[in-house]
């Protein structure tokens, strides 16, 4: 590890600076370094008060959204070689940030929980566990199986200038979610998570950007689902209009 | 719990030069503008052909003034730009699927080209044999 790059972090520490400021580091790099190895090594060995969350370094538990030169990455799946001399590492956009690379998520949180993720049936025939299970044909499962691959990380609502507008806005993850579990043959819950997703501030705050889609580091295509949950949001509100 | 102080991020004015993404949606939104130019032609021309045939001579020389021709092929020029950044959507938000397959991106967008493109070549033989 003979080369080192100069690296800017964008630091914010609101005990001694109101105002979030830029530190340069030099931090020595190869073929296989990350920006997340680059910032443990800054954190190691050159400055140990830099915050940042990471945990399982291999794109799974999504921790470690970071804005690489404005751009929203993962830093375990992002390597310091793709860039020139220009290395600007700062918090994930459209959050508010509470120290140095920490956003607070708590909105993004909530927006995942307004969709209902999980599997609603309230049926008199479903299924009682034990021998009892539900069945799934891999065609069922095709239909939903790329929308649940979200790892949660937030990159897409950093890249959505809609969300950077209006925070009420469901997002793209929460709505992919609520698509997941919609298009699932087990699920029953549809009409309960519709009301949310038919809302301005569900599926109709889009205006089909589609950089969540190019940032996604799982290829969840987002974009794709906050479009079918626009035509499934249309019916919605055209059969309940009908029913009167 | 009290959350810690926070720093909030204003979004600039100029997000959208950020990143050439948001520059090409800027740019397709954009299109809208001479196709409501194309728009407000259309119905000058009906409200012509009901006011008699003088509103009507008159509205065909505004439509062959060539500024007027140039605007129109700007028009056409961006809603061929509009289709072809949406065409590639379509398969995405309404994937057509078959068993447990799902029919390929590009079967679909060539489809839908394929649809413009006769559509155009009907229009120009109709409008070549009535002439
Ligand atoms: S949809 Fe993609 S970018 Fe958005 S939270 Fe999920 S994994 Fe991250
Ligand atoms: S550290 Fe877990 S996704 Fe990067």
């Amino acid at each position: 590890m003979s080369q080192t790059k100069s690296i800017r972090v964008q630091r914010y520490l609101p005990e001694q600076e109101p105002e979030p400021f830029w530190q340069n580091y030099e931090v020595p790099f190869d073929e296989s370094t990350s920006i997340l190895d680059a910032l443990n090594y800054i954190k190691d060995e050159l400055d140990n008060t830099l915050s940042y969350r990471w945990s399982c370094r291999m794109a799974i538990c999504g921790s470690c959204g970071v804005m690489v030169n404005g751009i929203p990455k993962l830093g375990c799946k992002t390597f310091l070689r793709e860039y020139g001399t220009r290395v600007d590492i700062s918090a994930l956009a459209h959050f508010p940030v509470e120290r140095d690379l920490v956003v607070d998520m708590d909105i993004f949180m909530e927006h995942l929980e307004a969709v209902k993720p999980y599997i609603i049936d309230k049926s008199k025939g479903r299924p009682t566990g034990e021998s009892d299970t539900y069945r799934q044909t891999p065609a069922q499962m095709a239909r939903y199986h790329q929308f649940s691959n979200c790892i949660n990380c937030g990159l897409c609502y950093a890249a959505c200038p809609q969300f950077g507008l209006n925070n009420q806005f469901l997002g793209p993850a929460a709505i992919t979610l609520a698509q997941r579990y919609n298009l699932d043959n087990r699920d029953k819950g549809k009409r309960e998570r519709m009301a949310a997703l038919s809302e301005h501030d569900g599926v109709w705050s889009c205006t089909f950007v589609g950089f969540c889609s190019t940032v996604c580091p799982k290829h969840v295509d987002p974009a794709a689902a906050v479009n079918q949950g626009k035509i499934e949001a249309a019916k919605y509100t055209l059969i309940n209009l009908l029913n009167g | 719990m009290q959350k810690p102080a926070s720093y909030r991020p204003s979004m600039s004015r100029r997000w959208w030069l950020q990143h050439q993404h948001f520059v090409l949606y800027m740019l397709r939104e954009a299109t809208v503008v001479p196709l409501v130019f194309f728009a407000g032609c259309m119905i000058a021309g009906l409200w012509a052909l009901n006011s008699g045939a003088e509103a009507w001579v008159s509205w065909q020389a505004f439509m062959a003034n060539p500024l007027v021709i140039l605007i129109n092929l700007l028009t056409l020029a961006a809603s061929l730009f509009h289709a072809a950044t949406f065409f590639p959507l379509m398969p995405r938000v309404m994937p057509i699927r078959i068993g447990a397959k799902t029919l390929p991106v590009n079967a679909i967008v060539g489809g839908m080209w394929a649809v413009v493109a006769i559509i155009a070549i009907a229009l120009v033989a109709y409008f070549i044999w009535r002439a």
